[in-house]
């Protein structure tokens, strides 16, 4: 039996034990929170019970516990004021700061929400709820009830549930997330119990992936399942249960790994697939070579792996085989984290998974697809070219080490064109020493005189030229006659005659040598 | 075409023996923002009350509806949609602006089939944000054509409580064409409440340099027409977007869904039956101590990630608790810093008035909330049942329960004064003032808007002081 102690849940175990010191009843309690106790169940060498984790086991005195109460009870106590007249004559003052707070039209909710058979739509989280009570009391008093939140509660097994949901034939929701629950042994039939169930939740439960496979026929148009923080492992594959399913959360279970992920991969109408911080890093669909796409998770448009351990581009290549997805979100992963990167990291996301029409929220628009498309082209172009890529459709055989890396690169090729090689040239920053020429200064009429290797800015005006050439050489400017050649024009020589213009105005380029003659 | 319908109850039910009250809200949507923001709202309303986008009821809803007539005084429902003769409900709304894409967004979109063309008005020319062309040269010429359309809305209200208005500062319709707009709207429906939802220009992200140029122009001509004016501001849903609902880079479509969620909590007790009958006069009578000082804060909550749904259990504490953060304001500004004059809890969904008192007698301890010397009544708490809806496919999850709080507090001179020093900025230097002037304005209006703006920012000053 489940019980509550204070905030604290337990699970009630062996009970009284003549032998422990200390006379009168004690309760032997497994805790919820495997923290809170002292002991595993035993007491200077003696067994009373056992327990899962070595602190998670009390004794405790029997009028410091709640068991509970039951569903009805519960529904009662939260949503209807058993207000005698005797009670409180005066309505409850509450004030925040210095000043009264004045409730509104509070009898009439509450007139309305006493009408327990209008309810549809409630919540007894966290209302020690332990139970369904009397047979046939729920179905009696409340049987329009669609959506439920149990959580929290104080129920210890499946059946417990079934009690409750037997008398609920229009129940579509429910939550039973953080009750450790008992789940059956072998597979129940169930005819008709969960009939409307289209959303469950069991955060938090403890189950196991085969109790949930073993409850699962009873839940005949499930459309969410959500099972995070479990601790799941996922053993078997899902035969003719759960095939109605959309929407899965494993989140938070870290025993899941990528080999686990084929068992539910051909489950025929999932949709969304929520993975967040699984402690996941690779995926791999052997089924479908590169370029092409994979028979798992046929219907899989929406996939959440935030919060995991992806570093590795291969992880994305891999979900551009799946067939049907088109939203993603996959922030906080090593690949993604750290915003120096992030609008590129966005970007190539974005162009190595071609259908993907909403990322981390943000819908892709046309334009955005074609600029990152073409800039992961740019990027990778000289590794392309390195591969064995080539602009020449005939001469292009890029490596298999390439295209397993980049698989949508020759695609792209294809959709814009081959990358050119103007393209692919590094930008140099505009740092003062990238715009210098190193010039060779030579005088052609002055054999002895040494020649000479400066480094002047492109900007430079030729009367600067003459001025820095007239103090090296002791000429004055008026008489100084400059011209250039270049190795790229042997044998021609240009004149550098208007005195305003820069080096760069007459092409002067790196490597070229300036002829100076007075 | 559908034609504007008549309020059918009284023929259908003969029974009933008298004509229940309707008191109809028309909401008028200006400009790109009152028109982006209204699009996110009507679908939201269509989404709570079952209505599909060509004005049918879902046949569930309609059961509730007959019901609802049959029982219950207050047909509600009704201040919000219009049902014509062929049981197709139409919204009492009419959007306009100076040109035409974003309404022509409207006219292709989803909900076409919903809005009669009538409530669709485009101009040629837009206002270029520009307060000057949305106030004098072009709005002039739209505004009778407006004030038209707007009667005959107001024609088939039994008993129009007023008008909800929504705009940006910021922009030129939304400044000038609203404050022309405003005005007239006095002169020709007197008694009759407006209620403003107003984009306030977000602190940090501007999109046009003259924003505070328009801002305080519109403000000044409008704070006297305006009854309440309950601002958002960009800044601070675009960082809701980014922390609470991991959305990398928030589009206008999600700050407008949030924004929605929010005037759908507003608005819930004037659209659906229930205990807190509340309509605008009592928004009035309940936040506004002075005439001037009208611009309540609005924060929300909860706010969680559609990919974590039903991993946050928020009860009701948690969502009064979160109120008074400041991650779930709307408006940036501290409240800390000010003091508190009125302020009003709205609850909807599953929550209890037990659940309430309990959440409330936790938030005695905050010695933050201070209130002003003068007033004694504090806070409103009202609750409505029905449950908040999430867009399908949004970025909000669906949740059980949801709070909105509407409080007057000083500290929002905070953001006046932000805007004043932009402006004076720019205006020590008469900078794009020949934008205006060439439209028909003075200097002088622009002082003397400066002027008002500035004894605004001290009647707030005022109201905070002890006694």
């Amino acid at each position: 039996r489940k019980l509550r102690c204070g905030t604290e849940r337990a699970g009630g175990r062996g009970l009284d034990h003549p032998g422990y010191p200390g006379a009168g009843f004690w309760l032997g309690v497994e805790w919820d929170n495997p923290e809170r106790g002292k002991h595993d169940g035993s007491h200077e060498g003696t067994v009373y019970f056992k327990c899962r984790h070595p602190t998670g086991g009390s004794f405790i005195r029997p009028n410091k516990v709640n068991f509970g109460v039951d569903f009805l009870t519960a529904l009662k106590n939260r949503y209807v004021l058993e207000d005698g007249p005797e009670e409180d004559g005066k309505e409850q003052i509450v004030t925040i700061g210095n000043r009264t707070v004045q409730t509104v039209g509070f009898d009439s909710v509450i007139k309305r929400q006493s009408q327990l058979n209008k309810l549809e739509d409630i919540s007894l989280r966290n209302c020690a709820v332990n139970g369904a009570g009397d047979k046939g009391g729920i179905a009696r008093a409340c049987p329009h009830i669609r959506k439920v939140d149990l959580s929290r509660n104080l129920l210890s097994s499946w059946d417990d549930v079934i009690d409750i949901a037997d008398q609920l034939k229009d129940l579509e929701v429910l939550n039973l997330s953080e009750n450790k629950l008992e789940f059956p042994s072998c597979s129940t039939s169930l005819i008709g119990t969960f009939s409307a169930l289209k959303v469950l939740v069991l955060n938090r439960t403890g189950i196991t992936w085969a109790e949930v496979l073993r409850c699962a026929p009873g839940w005949p148009v499930l459309e969410e399942l959500y099972l995070g923080s479990n601790n799941i492992c996922i053993s078997e594959r899902p035969v003719d249960v759960l095939q109605t399913v959309k929407l899965l959360d494993l989140s938070s279970n870290q025993l899941i790994d990528e080999n686990q992920l084929f068992l539910i991969a051909y489950l025929p109408r999932l949709e969304q697939l929520i993975l967040s911080n699984i402690g996941i890093s690779s995926i791999h669909f052997p089924d479908a070579g590169i370029g092409c796409k994979t028979s798992l998770f046929p219907s899989l448009q929406y996939l959440v792996v935030n919060d995991n351990q992806i570093s590795q581009w291969s992880f994305i290549n891999e979900l551009d085989k799946l067939q049907s997805l088109d939203t993603l979100s996959c922030v906080r992963n090593p690949l993604t984290a750290g915003s120096k990167d992030s609008q590129t990291t966005r970007q190539f996301i974005i162009a190595r998974i071609g259908q993907l029409k909403t990322l981390d929220r943000c819908q892709i628009l046309p334009e955005e697809r074609r600029g990152a498309e073409l800039d992961y082209r740019k990027a990778f172009g000289n590794e392309w070219k390195k591969a064995g890529g080539h602009q020449n459709p005939d001469k292009n055989r890029p490596n298999e080490e390439f295209l397993a890396a980049h698989p949508r690169y020759q695609f792209l090729c294809q959709k814009y064109g081959a990358p050119e090689d103007g393209e692919l040239k590094t930008q140099q920053p505009f740092i003062l020493k990238n715009q210098l020429l190193t010039l060779k200064i030579r005088y052609p009429d002055q054999l002895d005189q040494k020649v000479l290797e400066k480094q002047l800015p492109d900007s430079m005006t030729i009367q600067k030229v003459k001025g820095l050439l007239s103090r090296l050489l002791k000429v004055p400017v008026s008489q100084l006659l400059l011209s250039y050649e270049s190795p790229k024009m042997p044998g021609r020589e240009i004149e550098l005659e208007n005195d305003q213009q820069s080096l760069q105005f007459y092409s002067v380029e790196n490597g070229d040598s300036l002829l100076v003659r007075w | 075409m559908i034609l504007f319908g008549v309020n059918l109850l009284s023929s259908t039910f003969p029974l009933i023996s008298y004509v229940p009250l309707t008191r109809e809200c028309l909401s008028i949507h200006i400009g790109q923002a009152g028109i982006q923001i209204g699009d996110a709202c009507w679908e939201l309303y269509c989404l709570e009350h079952g209505i599909q986008p060509d004005g049918g009821v879902l046949d569930s809803k309609k059961d509730q509806l007959e019901n609802a007539n049959v029982e219950h005084m207050d047909a509600s429902f009704d201040t919000f949609f219009c049902e014509t003769r062929a049981g197709k409900y139409v919204p009492r709304a009419l959007f306009m602006d100076l040109e035409p894409t974003v309404v022509d967004g409207i006219r292709t979109g989803k909900y076409r089939s919903l809005f009669h063309p009538e409530q669709l008005v485009s101009g040629k020319e837009d206002a270029a944000n520009n307060y000057a062309r949305g106030h004098y040269s072009v709005g002039s010429e739209i505004i009778d054509l407006v004030l038209e359309r707007i009667r005959k809305l107001a024609k088939q209200c039994s008993g129009l409580q007023g008008f909800l208005i929504f705009r940006s500062f910021g922009g030129g319709t939304g400044s000038g064409f609203t404050s022309l707009l405003m005005e007239q709207l006095s002169i020709e429906y007197s008694r009759k409440t407006k209620l403003e939802f107003s984009v306030y220009p977000a602190p940090r992200i501007s999109t046009a340099v003259v924003e505070p140029y328009n801002s305080i122009l519109t403000t000044h001509s409008t704070i006297e027409h305006s009854d309440c004016s309950f601002m958002v501001d960009n800044e601070a849903i675009f960082d809701i977007c980014h922390r609470k609902l991991g959305v990398e880079r928030p589009s206008y479509a999600s700050i407008n869904r949030l924004i929605g969620q929010a005037v759908s909590s507003i608005t819930a007790s004037l659209r659906f039956k229930g205990p807190l009958n509340v309509d605008l006069i009592e928004f009035q009578t309940n936040l506004v101590p002075y005439p001037r000082i009208h611009f309540p804060m609005t924060t929300f909550a909860p706010i969680i990630s559609a990919d974590k749904a039903y991993h946050e259990e928020l009860s009701v504490s948690d969502i009064t608790a979160a109120c008074f953060e400041f991650s779930n304001q709307l408006v940036k500004c501290d409240p800390r810093l000010g003091k508190y004059m009125a302020c009003c809890l709205l609850y909807r969904g599953d929550v209890v008035p037990k659940d309430v008192n309990a959440a409330i007698a936790a938030m005695k301890s905050r010695n933050s909330v201070r209130f002003v010397d003068w007033c004694p009544t504090g806070f409103k708490v009202g609750i409505n049942n029905q449950p908040p809806v999430a867009m399908p496919g949004g970025d909000l999850a669906k949740v059980q329960r949801a709070v909105c709080m509407l409080s007057n507090t000083t500290a929002i001179v905070e953001a006046w004064a932000r805007l004043d020093h932009k402006f004076d900025l720019m205006y020590a230097k008469r900078a794009f003032l020949h934008w205006y002037i060439r439209e028909g304005m003075e200097e002088g209006e622009f002082s003397e808007a400066r002027e008002d703006l500035a004894a605004l920012e001290k009647d707030y000053e005022e109201v905070g002081q002890s006694f």
